[in-house]
């Protein structure tokens, strides 16, 4: 039950890693789906630096490409990716 | 870019074509930039601009619009982001060209880092450019 993380910019700098996978089953059961609050709270385990990066103000969060609130359901096989606000153009 | 405003204006090039062009700048908050690396999310990327080409087509009533936007390391001087509109009528094509940068501004997953003489910085989002964006949101209401 696997999902996709992925970092990027200074969250990417910041925690080293670009891209790792996230066993849902650790965290969701059939009863309790997974959200994106959920999968943060699992990734913050990590570390002091996970829970920091993780947990700062104006992170934003893209399920499968789209930009979502911390309460969307999140299924295997899904795409989830965590950054700082955009600064293009 | 010359090729880029040929395949905009096609065969034909309707009534009104705006283009908006930017490029890295120089300096920033007083400092000298000597370059500019563009992270971006290449998959969220393309949906993100193809979506606000076909919103902006939509609502400004565009025969045809490019939205071009380059990533990796570019020199001071080098476009960083093109946008071009074709419509009926001047005041369409101009402020679609306003309203593709300013929601670019805001959602398109691309990053800035600057590289200067005092070292290399993420470049933070200005309070400037949401104000910007938010002022389409609030004329579509």
């Amino acid at each position: 039950m696997n999902i996709t993380i992925k970092l990027f910019a200074a969250l990417r700098e910041a925690l080293g890693e670009s891209e790792l996978q996230l066993d849902l089953a650790e965290i969701a059961s059939d009863a309790s789906p997974a959200d994106v609050a959920a999968v943060k709270a699992a990734l913050a385990n990590r570390g002091t630096d996970w829970r920091e990066a993780l947990y700062q103000p104006n992170l934003v969060h893209a399920l499968n490409h789209k930009v979502v609130f911390t309460d969307a359901v999140v299924s295997e096989g899904d795409e989830l990716a965590f950054f700082p606000p955009m600064t293009g153009g | 870019m010359a090729a880029e405003y040929a395949e905009l204006i096609g065969d034909q090039p309707g009534a009104a074509v705006a283009t908006f062009t930017g490029y890295v700048r120089g300096h920033a908050e007083g400092a000298a930039v000597t370059a500019l690396e563009l992270e971006h999310y290449p998959e969220m990327a393309q949906k993100v601009l193809m979506t606000l080409g076909e919103t902006a087509a939509e609502r400004f009533k565009l025969t045809r619009w490019r939205i071009v936007h380059r990533h990796g390391s570019l020199a001071v001087s080098d476009s960083i982001v093109w946008v071009g509109a074709v419509a009926e009528h001047r005041g369409e094509a101009i402020s679609a060209c306003e309203f593709m940068m300013d929601t670019l501004k805001t959602d398109a997953p691309f990053w800035k880092r600057e590289e200067g003489v005092a070292g290399d910085k993420w470049v933070a989002q200005r309070g400037i450019d949401t104000r910007r964006r938010e002022r389409w949101q609030e004329e579509a209401q």
